[in-house]
């Protein structure tokens, strides 16, 4: 066959995918009898309300000297793992402030960081295609270096995001700007799985995003900016379980909700959403209407414990926190007296849940908890 | 190396190298570019198709709702004022200083700030010394005219509510904690203090209202 009837056959099959895909549309459509908040509100349910003191900034943690790009909690104790600009990582014991390791990196262009489930290892991936494992434990170089245990290598394209695998010190998941997402076996530094790319089905244009559903650690979501958000299943690795459209800009960001069925998106749009896994409906739209010449994306994204209050950063330094029953915004973390004087660029909540923290375009970390009144009944 | 010439006059000279055009390859790499592009599109046909039938048996959005919602209210969250319903008997200490507060006063009003189920409702206590016996945490007040002022145990306290407090202080802390976040409860422990702590209070768990971690006062 021709290269032209190669690029004729292409035409035609782009005609039936974009057909199809409307048909599917118009079909959801029918099903979507309510979304997140309508039911909510049907139900008599009211917004969470905060007083000023209620969620305060408790800790500021300073050390880096550049922007700081991602981080990452421990899942037992306090402590947090972030990557600057800087080229360091700092784990921080997030109780005193006070940094337990400072990580020079060999590539300074770090982009993202994670923890490992037993807190003895930290992993980071930047713009040289490598995601570095470092053991906390290790010890040191002459330089005062913390050594790199283990390099993967494998990607050809910047590594946006990584996170271990739930319970197993010995796989992670990486995301790429070469449109996959790997698993890799950390003990042999070799790709187990490769999740979409040039041959398979899968994203098709760079992966920003990935996050691993806590009850089920086979399945994950990754966020592309193809505008959708996919759903693998690590022991299918040729194609995605399920692709969720309705983003109109790059998802930068994708959060499992905490029951594992739903999970959350934050992109470019300048909206959060809300997939259901299992029937691929979108729930609920978080969105609050721009301003005059402003456009805002949402970096990053994070769910309190119970769902109900979801976390999203702006690239205007703005940090919502959104009512998910509702889809109302009921406090701004970024208009509070001590916050963050630069764009939010990642953020998370403690494993048990009672803090979020904050990382900044402005150098710093910030930790918020519950400083109100709690009544007792 | 090969086709070099040697030194030798006997040798016959090797012809001299002739460049060539390429061969004319097929553009094979655009092809399978071309073909796996093509095929990936096949493949996607196939999934929306599957999808497209799967979609009949689906389930209404409002089923996925109600099980958001049924999930976030069935659980507790440590980020969230909690609000639940009074129960009865916290309606008659909620009586109880709502009548001490309109009536000339009977000391009883430090029932309601010591056992209420919520000390909020010590502001409904307008009686002089209304918190005369009460153990919880000693407030300074916002206001500048009471400021450094414990107003609970003053004897007037008219200028001064648990709302214009705003620096609860543990039993035996030194510093006063800079958020109202150090709320201690009867019998709270010994209470250390540390200047570089931001809250500037060491609680332990029993010593703070609900705190998981407390990351005010560890």
């Amino acid at each position: 066959m021709s290269v032209t009837e190669l690029k004729e056959r292409h035409i035609a099959a782009t005609e039936t995918v974009n057909t199809l895909r409307d048909r599917l549309k118009q079909k959801r459509l029918l099903l979507l009898d309510t979304d997140v908040a309508g039911y909510a509100r049907a139900q008599g349910k009211t917004p969470v309300t905060f007083g000023p003191t209620d969620l305060v900034c408790c800790r500021t943690l300073q050390g880096h000297t550049g922007k700081v790009y991602s981080l990452d909690w421990t899942p037992e104790k306090n402590r947090i793992v972030s990557a600057s600009q800087d080229g360091r990582l700092i784990v921080w014991n997030a109780l005193t402030s006070q940094k337990t390791h400072a990580i020079k990196l060999p590539c300074a262009w770090v982009m993202t960081c994670a923890f490992s489930p037993s807190g003895q290892s930290v992993a980071c991936g930047g713009l040289d295609s490598v995601c570095s494992v470092f053991n906390l434990n290790s010890q040191t170089d002459k330089d005062g270096n913390l050594p790199v245990s283990r390099m993967l290598s494998g990607h050809k394209g910047y590594v946006s995001s990584c996170q271990y695998v739930p319970d197993e010190d010995t796989h992670l998941i990486t995301a790429s700007g070469d449109q996959t997402c790997v698993l890799w076996d950390i003990t042999t530094g070799l790709r187990t799985s490769v999740f979409g790319g040039e041959f398979q089905s899968g994203h098709t244009s760079d992966v920003l995003s990935v996050s691993i559903n806590g009850f089920n650690s086979r399945m994950f979501v990754s966020g592309s900016c193809d505008s959708t958000a996919r759903l693998w299943d690590t022991r299918v690795a040729s194609r995605a379980v399920g692709t969720f459209h309705g983003h109109e800009g790059d998802v930068n960001t994708v959060k499992f909700f905490p029951d594992g069925n739903r999970f959350g998106t934050g992109s470019d749009d300048g909206t959060c959403r809300l997939f259901d896994i299992r029937t691929g409906h979108q729930l609920q739209e978080y969105s609050q209407p721009n301003g005059e010449n402003e456009t805002r994306h949402v970096t990053s994204i994070a769910f309190s414990i119970s769902g109900r209050l979801l976390f999203a950063g702006y690239t205007n330094g703005d940090c919502y926190v959104w009512d998910t029953l509702l889809a109302k915004m009921v406090l701004n973390l970024g208009s509070l007296q001590n916050s963050h004087d630069g764009r939010i660029s990642c953020l998370g909540l403690s494993a048990d849940g009672s803090a979020l923290c904050t990382g900044s375009w402005d150098t710093n970390l910030k930790i918020w908890a519950f400083g109100g009144h709690r009544r007792v009944i | 190396m090969a086709g070099v010439v040697g030194g030798g006059g006997s040798v016959p000279s090797l012809p001299p190298p002739r460049p060539k055009s390429p061969p004319e390859y097929p553009d094979l790499y655009g092809k399978r570019r071309e073909l796996a592009k093509v095929q990936r599109l096949e493949r996607e046909i196939g999934f929306l198709e599957e999808e497209m039938k799967s979609i009949e048996g689906l389930q209404p959005a409002s089923r996925s709702c109600k099980e958001v919602a049924d999930f976030v209210m069935g659980n507790v969250d440590p980020l969230i004022p909690t609000t639940k319903k009074i129960r009865r008997s916290q309606r008659f200490w909620k009586w109880l200083c709502f009548w001490c507060s309109g009536v000339s006063c009977l000391d009883v009003s430090w029932i309601c700030c010591c056992w209420s189920p919520s000390c909020c409702e010590c502001t409904l206590c307008s009686c002089s010394n209304p918190c005369r016996r009460c153990r919880m945490p000693k407030c300074n007040c916002c206001s500048s005219s009471c400021w450094n002022s414990k107003c609970f145990s003053k004897s007037s306290t008219s200028t001064c509510s648990w709302i214009n407090c705003c620096a609860p202080k543990c039993p035996s802390c030194l510093i006063t904690c800079s958020s109202l976040r150090c709320k201690c409860y009867p019998n709270c422990p010994k209470v250390n203090t540390s200047t570089s702590s931001i809250c500037s209070c060491f609680c332990n768990k029993s010593c703070c209202c609900s705190c998981y971690p407390c990351y005010f006062c560890y």
